[in-house]
């Protein structure tokens, strides 16, 4: 038996050898020969935002965060006396797409270490390239918690978690809106992982606290009309719906919702509905939801201010902000951070020096970066929208909240990561 | 009945899927694409040639046989799936082989059933494309609602599978391996396919996109000759998926969608699907000018495609190597 | 029990009507002139838009809906004449052309009107009582709109001289020809009525939906299927049945099992109909 093992030659540089060999190749390379060098060599970080493609709403704010926070470090003087470089992947809204960009990024662009992808599932198609490339990658938003079934995608020791979790999310405000409204609670969710565990984690607290949950349904992607879910939500005399709907299906759905004249007598909490989708639904339609995030942008945090006071400098005064937005800044600081702790860009320095680091100047208030399972520890916010808003400064108002939220410890085979 | 007695009318001159001259200088430029380079092009170009192989599978079925689907990425998904589960069991066999060929298998007998099903009551031309297109986002809906074993939307993960065979035990985990195990398939798909279009199967294929009356008349049951394509062409659009899943080493039901699917007839309607080593080409160009343009202006890509792509199908009508073909041709008409 | 079978009907039917709506300009594009027109979702959503654009600077509800119609009709005229007209007989080439506007059409929105999501209010946002049954107002006027727009179509084809000239080209195209009928004006004609209608069902669907840059997309298949499995060419029954398939089916799977594995059925259904009604529910010889 002859055993070949092949040299791993992916992540070596020795640039070219000859001119174009097939237009394919040649149109691969290219941004490769035309790219300037840097007076201080800068650190690189690949961003991959969804850019285009079904879910472009979040791309501005999930961009935007990194972006501006690279801004305040190289305006600081960089991290070890280096400029941090953003070099932008577009995702596209598709794994295949993420797959790819990933690997242009580490192999091509030769980055430093990534940070964004949207989705669990773009999160989980750059798990694979992190684990063989050996980078880190910051991801910033809401997800469902970390299970070994995802590996890896989560549970990776290369990845680190800047959103929040249901038992940040959600499980701190379960008896609140129980005691508000009622024991009724209906569940709809997009057909996909993240609703299905929000949902389970959910139910743990909720039946543990004697609720009742009068249906669970699961909606496929892009389905416009939603008039037999507001039958069944209706016949079940639901009092609450719990809702994990995303993007434009959560929109249509609220809109049916409330002109069916459900609003009127069912409460809806969402866990989805942030500020970019608030703003879709309009005043009207918003009025009286519950929301629960880490971050909002009418949180009264002194930091918050600062933040913002940047943030509209930078890209207008309508611009939105979000969790994600605020979750690729706080990524984008922590990683500095890190860097300088560890004196150097080198993927295991850097993760030691990410795990239980505190960053005091997020938006939200102090975040620090468990280090045992990579989840950020964050504060969790009930909101409840304002009725008649009239923009991003008015449109949450405050029911309840918590300064630090530890969460559950990730289900991962072995910890620490 | 033999070769000799098809009409005329079946082997246009510029038809010919072309001389081996071009397809061997391609694949020989390829061979030594990675003595010359390294790094992302060398990770990259073997997913853009699997996409040029699903290209192929649509030329064989569209520019060939004249039935447009829109189906290729659904068995492209069910190739990479099938292999994905192939690999998570323990098995006698080496668990790759037994995937891609699961895959293969099921792509096949599904578009053999589906092809005959539809063919045999003359479902053709547009309403094809649309059944196809549905095939297509059942696979996705399939793939997201079987959760247990697909992971659903959040994906499932491949290895890199071991390449094996008696005295060999070879990891495709190393960029370099793995590219040239997916040029021989992708070479090897090309040289069956060219023998198979040029063969007296390939003739009669193109009898029937031609005039599929004539052809019913002179004997053929064509029913089974559009069936037995469509079967091949999904069989190698499986085979093209399963080689992908385990390149990138994920798989999700996007990959299954309509708009992949798009893609795919995008890619071969670009480069021209008379021509195999075209759509080959189609797939891997086309690409890697996505990657290209979407590196330079992460905006702004997606329009550039879109007027890149509309310039195409009204400047060169047929594609472009459907142009280029034309071009001798009308050189010799003239005095 | 009664009054729960009935709550079903209802919704099945607003259901099928608004689906039919959003698919009427593909009916008469794809039904009466063959063109497969991928772009029909990238026309509902520009409908969208414009008519948010024209609400949010003050314009009334009524007359917003009016110039989002006209402006899509415009931009489809262009798109005609630039592209399309050079290519009825070549049916994969408009398809390609089609699909290239979209990919063309989406990222424009993208840069005229950005990628937030956006809003146009709802301009009867009361509930009505019909039967027992509460309903949302607005769309229950829609439905009854989409109705009284395919019979208004159905008119116009049956009843006028427009409607003589399209059918007969529709059945034959070179004796139309032969007979003086100037081809390529009838074809433009019918090519902007459909633009026309989407761009009217991208305005008037608007206030229940979300507005993205992708939002006419989630019709563009139903669509497609609905006026296929009803019958190309049959304008008012055709596009009605299809969209009850695809649509009120739906409503009615979704009673006895999950929505996705719903969706899934009504595809496969959609294959089995067309294998063997090939011309469709309500079609003829074709």
């Amino acid at each position: 038996m002859i055993k070949i093992t092949w040299r791993h030659d992916g992540v070596t540089r020795r640039g070219f050898l000859g001119a174009t060999a097939t237009v394919g190749a040649g149109i691969v390379a290219a941004p490769y020969i035309v790219r300037q060098a840097w007076a201080a060599t800068p650190i690189r970080i690949g961003v991959i935002s969804p850019l285009t493609g079904a879910w472009t709403v979040y791309g501005k704010a999930h961009f935007a965060g990194f972006e501006l926070a690279v801004d305040e470090i190289n305006k600081a003087g960089g991290v070890l006396g280096r400029p941090i470089e953003i070099v932008v992947g577009d995702s596209k809204t598709e794994p295949r797409i993420v797959v790819e960009q990933a690997n242009r990024l580490i192999r091509q662009e030769r980055v430093d270490l990534l940070a964004g992808t949207f989705s669990s599932a773009e999160r989980n198609a750059a798990g694979p390239v992190v684990q063989q490339s050996g980078k880190i990658l910051l991801y910033p938003t809401w997800y469902e918690g970390q299970s070994q079934e995802f590996f890896p995608g989560v549970c990776n020791k290369n990845i680190f978690m800047f959103g929040p979790e249901p038992s940040q999310q959600v499980w701190p405000h379960v008896e609140h809106v129980m005691k508000s409204h009622g024991k009724r609670f209906f569940l709809i969710g997009s057909d996909y992982a993240w609703p299905r565990e929000t949902n389970k984690m959910f139910k743990e607290k909720f039946q543990e606290l004697g609720g009742e949950v009068v249906g669970e349904v699961y909606i496929p992607f892009n389905t416009p009309q939603y008039e037999s879910v507001l039958r069944d939500i209706r016949n079940a005399k639901t009092e609450v719906v719990f809702h994990t709907l995303t993007g434009s299906d959560t929109v249509n759905f609220r809109r049916q919702f409330h002109a069916a004249g459900m609003s009127k007598d069912i409460a809806i909490w969402t866990v989805d509905d942030e500020e970019v989708v608030t703003s879709g639904l309009g005043p009207e339609v918003s009025a009286g939801t519950y929301v629960s995030f880490d971050y909002f942008m009418t949180i009264q945090h002194p930091n918050n201010k600062i933040f913002l006071e940047k943030f509209f400098a930078k890209y207008g005064k309508d611009a939105l902000m979000n969790t994600v937005g605020v979750g690729m800044y706080n990524a984008a600081h922590m990683a500095a951070l890190a860097i300088a702790k560890a004196g150097s860009t080198d993927t295991a320095k850097v993760r030691d020096a990410l795990k239980d680091l505190t960053f005091d100047g997020a938006p939200q208030g102090p975040v620090r970066m468990r280090g045992e399972d990579h989840q950020a520890v964050l504060p969790s916010y009930l909101m409840q929208v304002r009725q008649g808003w009239t923009g991003v400064s008015d449109m949450f108002e405050e029911v309840r909240s918590l300064q630090t939220v530890e969460p559950v410890p990730a289900k991962c085979k072995a910890l620490p990561l | 009945m033999n070769a000799t007695a098809l009409p005329a009318a079946v082997m246009p001159a510029g038809h010919r899927l072309g001389a081996w001259a071009p397809a061997v200088v391609v694949f020989l430029a390829l061979a030594l694409l990675p003595v010359v380079f390294e790094g992302y092009v060398v990770y990259i170009l073997p997913q853009y040639m699997l996409f040029g192989v699903m290209a192929m599978s649509l030329a064989l079925l569209w520019g060939q046989t004249g039935i447009l689907s829109f189906g290729q990425a659904g068995f492209f998904a069910i190739g990479g799936y099938a292999i994905g589960i192939g690999m998570s069991h323990e098995l006698p066999i080496n668990p790759a082989y037994i995937g891609i060929l699961t895959g293969i298998l099921v792509c096949a007998v599904t578009a053999a059933l589906i092809g005959y099903f539809l063919f045999s009551a003359g479902v053709r031309d547009s309403y094809f494309v649309l059944v196809t297109l549905a095939l297509s986002i059942m696979v996705e809906q399939i793939a997201v609602s079987q959760s247990e074993l697909t992971g659903g939307w959040n994906g499932m993960f491949i290895m890199r599978p071991i390449l094996t065979a008696p005295g060999l035990e070879l990891p495709l985990d190393g960029d370099v391996s793995i590219y040239y195990v997916v040029l021989v398939v992708a070479a090897a798909v090309y040289a069956g396919l060219r023998a198979l279009t040029t063969a007296r199967f390939g003739k009669i294929l193109v009898g029937i996109r031609e005039n599929e009356t004539r052809m019913e008349a002179l004997g053929y049951r064509t029913v089974l000759y559009k069936t037995a394509a469509f079967a091949l062409s999904a069989g190698i659009a499986g085979l093209a998926g399963a080689l992908y899943g385990t390149h990138a080493g994920f798989v999700s039901p996007s990959l299954g969608g309509a708009l992949f699917s798009t893609e795919a007839v995008v890619w071969v309607a670009v480069a021209g699907r008379s021509s195999l080593l075209a759509a080959f080409l189609g797939g891997v160009i086309v690409s890697s000018l996505s990657n290209y343009l979407s590196a330079l202006t992460p905006g702004l890509w997606q329009l550039f495609m879109g007027l890149l792509f509309i310039a195409a199908i009204t400047l060169f009508r047929g594609g472009i190597a459907g142009f280029l073909g034309r071009l001798p041709a009308r050189r010799r008409a003239m005095p | 029990m009664l009054a729960s079978i009935l709550s079903v009907a209802v919704d099945a039917v607003l259901i099928t009507l608004v689906l039919a709506l959003a698919a009427s300009g593909l009916a008469v594009i794809f039904g009466l002139i063959g063109v497969i027109n991928l772009g029909h979702g990238a026309m509902l959503t520009l409908g969208a838009y414009f008519m948010w654009w024209a609400t949010a600077h003050g314009t009334p509800f009524v007359l917003a809906v009016l110039l989002a119609a006209l402006g899509v009709c415009l931009v489809g005229l262009l798109l005609e004449h630039l592209l399309i007209r050079h290519f009825y007989d070549e049916p994969f080439e408009t398809l390609l052309l089609t699909w290239g506007f979209f990919l063309v059409c989406t990222e424009v929105i993208k840069l005229a009107f950005g990628t937030d999501f956006r809003n146009v209010a709802n301009p009867l946002s009361d509930t009505i009582t019909v039967l027992g049954l509460e309903l949302p107002a607005y769309r229950s006027l829609v439905a009854l709109l989409s109705l009284v727009l395919l019979l208004a179509l159905a008119a116009v084809i049956f009843r006028t001289g427009i409607g003589i000239k399209v059918r007969a080209l529709v059945q034959n195209r070179e004796v139309a020809s032969l007979l003086g009928l100037d081809v390529g004006l009838v074809y433009k004609q019918v090519f902007a009525a459909g633009t026309f209608l989407a761009g009217l069902a991208g305005a008037l669907i608007s206030p229940m939906l979300s507005i993205d840059p992708y939002i006419g997309n989630v019709f563009l298949i139903r669509s497609f299927f609905a006026v296929t499995v009803g019958g190309l060419g049959q304008i008012l029954a055709g596009t009605l049945v299809g969209s009850f398939v695809i649509g009120g089916a739906e409503t009615l799977f979704a009673l006895v099992s999950s929505q996705v594995f719903a969706q899934t059925v009504v595809f496969a259904l959609a294959i089995v109909l067309l294998r063997f009604r090939p011309a469709g529910l309500v079609g003829g010889r074709r």
